[in-house]
């Protein structure tokens, strides 16, 4: 059972890891729609950069094994982030459709891990230890 | 009215419990009119929220968590740096136990060879329960003192006798309880210090043959390495190990003084394949010893017992004991008389004696104090003429010279210490041995943790601290007016009345 569980986080690991790396691509790159979302929409001239690094740090996190609850916990913050860009900036409306999407897929991803993986979480593994 | 200033750390609590919800919501606000960097915040803080209920109303375990939320982390976060903050900040330097700062410090002087002097006056109490050494009016030149030479087995006239040339030797540890480097780095050590090195009850040595030292192999309850599906004696695998060159004595163990009436204990996050394998147990529970020898039902099979395993492996045997009673070892010591069967030395293992892992009970509560049991032990033995058919050995605590030098007052012809080499070792007393966990590398068997000690660099320093304790025995023995530790008695001794040894002032 523990083993099947931890098959299926490593899978939820590896989504998150293809779609939030494809897009580092992009962030690094300075393609124009990127940079277009960034500066126009969100108004954080550069921030590709720095989103873009932090999803780089979840991404190495997310596959080393001793770190998969960190950067499962930074993946879900940052889609989190991503999603709230979504609602109130950036809208749903034709590609931006698409990358809103891909923003959820990520989160459930990094949030399936996180359950799975609960128990090597620092600030609830002690208070599920007992249970 | 002037109000005083407190923390109430519930209301704080209450007011962080409230405040954490409000700020994700007021950083989402300044996310969407300010900077998207707000956003940043108001993940942090949404995550916080969802952390905080959890704690609050869903997990049932932890009442301050549930009481104070995020907050009430601080009181583990802190408990759990506790130890590390009191050792390095707070502590006094005669407080720690079962080493305090002091005494550690005295050894790792020793292993590191820097001169151990000290200034301005000592840290001990002088009014209260420190035994003191009588020095004389005349002490001797150092030229005079007769040169160390113990050899056992002399008595029963053993053809492979021993003789060891310095009083110490390297205490029972297992492989098991130890890590591969640490066995290594104490056997290796022991050779260049020209001591001898127990084995611990760990089953067939390995590590320890490679390194080349003398050994003495530890026989416990279990006898890991030499028995039979059920638990008794398997004379054929001894006498194969008996005929090893490095194989110098054998020592029964029939208790020890960190958990007297219990037999070892191996935890099983400790246990590997190799160890598993090495002992002939299973990998998946904890390997408890039982608490006596299957063939020891009484004293007259005990004695019977000892005999045999004399027979059996012709090299010196001897037993190592803690002591409950003394008048149960003097039934034990009129036993031996009666069959004329000796042990080729007694180890007397106080109850302060160190341990991997006991329960706390017993660590705490169980067996007699090294001071008075040695005492006992040694009078028994001269009450009933037979203090010169067998050697006595003691252990328990004595890393220091100090300590060590009461015991030979007190009968010790040598010294035993398992934690003072762990010491010169590296130990910081972090006292992990039984969670494989060890900081320094010695009680674990991760090989990140055993990354720590570089055998070559560490094996010198159990040299040097026995080189160095020769050296203080020595001074010791010098200023007491005596050439050697067999003229060292009782009387050298100043028991003040706080001590457990003053009963035996009035009894003398």
């Amino acid at each position: 059972m523990k083993n099947k569980a931890y098959i299926f986080s490593w899978i939820a690991q590896l989504i998150a890891v293809v779609i939030m790396g494809q897009t580092l691509f992009f962030k690094f790159t300075g393609h124009p729609e990127t940079i277009a979302i960034f500066e126009e929409k969100l108004n954080m001239p550069g921030g590709q950069y720095v989103i873009g690094i932090a999803e780089l740090i979840a991404c190495i996190l997310l596959l080393i094994p001793t770190s998969v609850a960190y950067g499962a916990l930074l993946g879900a913050g940052l889609m989190t982030g991503a999603i709230i860009g979504h609602i109130t900036h950036i809208g749903w409306e034709g590609n931006h459709l698409t990358l809103g999407i891909m923003a959820i897929i990520t989160l459930v991803s990094c949030i399936s891990v996180l359950i799975i993986r609960r128990s090597e979480l620092p600030f609830i593994k002690s208070a599920l230890k007992e249970q | 009215m002037i109000g005083k200033l407190s923390i109430d750390l519930h209301k704080l609590a209450k007011f962080t419990n409230l405040a954490i919800p409000i700020l994700a919501i007021l950083f989402f606000v300044a996310g969407l009119k300010v900077s998207f960097y707000f956003h940043f915040l108001t993940v942090t803080f949404l995550f916080l929220t969802i952390i905080n209920f959890f704690y609050l109303k869903v997990q049932t375990t932890h009442s301050v968590l549930r009481n104070f939320g995020v907050l009430g982390q601080g009181r583990y976060m802190l408990e759990s740096i506790g130890p590390e903050l009191r050792q390095y900040l707070f502590a006094n330097d005669t407080e720690e136990k079962p080493f305090n700062r002091t005494e550690r410090a005295e050894v790792y002087r020793k292993a590191k060879n820097i001169d151990s002097a000290s200034s301005f006056g000592s840290q001990f109490e002088f009014d209260s329960s420190e035994i003191k050494i009588r020095h004389s009016m005349f002490p001797i030149s150092k030229d005079k003192l007769i040169p160390y030479r113990l050899t056992f087995g002399e008595e029963r006239g053993v053809a492979n006798s021993y003789t060891i040339t310095k009083p110490f030797m390297i205490s029972a540890m297992s492989y098991g309880a130890l890590g591969e480097r640490a066995v290594r780095s104490f056997a290796r050590g022991a050779k260049m210090a020209g001591i001898p090195m127990n084995t611990g009850e760990g089953g067939y040595p390995k590590y320890h043959l490679d390194e080349g030292c003398d050994l003495i192999f530890q026989m416990g309850t279990a006898k890991f390495g030499v028995r039979n599906e059920d638990g008794t004696l398997n004379d054929d695998k001894l006498q194969e190990l008996a005929q090893k060159d490095s194989i110098k004595m054998v020592e029964i163990k029939f208790s020890q003084g960190a958990k007297p009436g219990k037999g070892g204990l191996l935890p099983k996050e400790k246990i590997t394949d190799e160890i598993a394998e090495l002992r002939g147990v299973p990998k998946d529970r904890d390997v408890i010893s039982p608490s006596s020898h299957a063939e020891c039902k009484d004293i007259e099979s005990t004695v019977a017992f000892i005999d045999h395993v004399q027979k059996a492996t012709e090299l010196p045997v001897g037993i190592k004991l803690c002591v409950g009673r003394p008048q149960q070892f003097e039934e034990l010591v009129l036993e031996m008389k009666r069959q004329n069967v000796f042990p080729d030395w007694i180890t007397v293992d106080g109850a302060e004696g160190g341990t991997g892992a006991a329960p706390k009970a017993f660590i705490d509560r169980v067996g007699m104090p090294l001071f008075p049991a040695l005492k006992s032990v040694n009078d028994i033995l001269a009450k009933n003429e037979v203090r010169n058919r067998l050697k006595l050995l003691a252990s328990g605590k004595l890393v220091a010279p100090g300590r060590q030098m009461v015991a030979f007052c007190l009968g010790a012809d040598a010294i035993y210490s398992a934690r003072g080499f762990m010491l010169s070792l590296g130990c910081i007393q972090a006292l992990q041995c039984g969670n494989n966990t060890c900081p320094v590398g010695i009680t674990t068997h991760d090989p990140v943790l055993q990354h720590g000690i570089n055998i070559d660099a560490k094996a010198p320093r159990i040299a040097n601290y026995v080189h160095n304790l020769e050296h203080d025995l020595e001074e010791l023995l010098a200023s007491a007016g005596c050439r050697s530790v067999k003229e060292l008695t009782f009387d050298h001794l100043f028991v003040p009345s706080e001590s457990t040894l003053y009963p035996f002032i009035q009894s003398n």
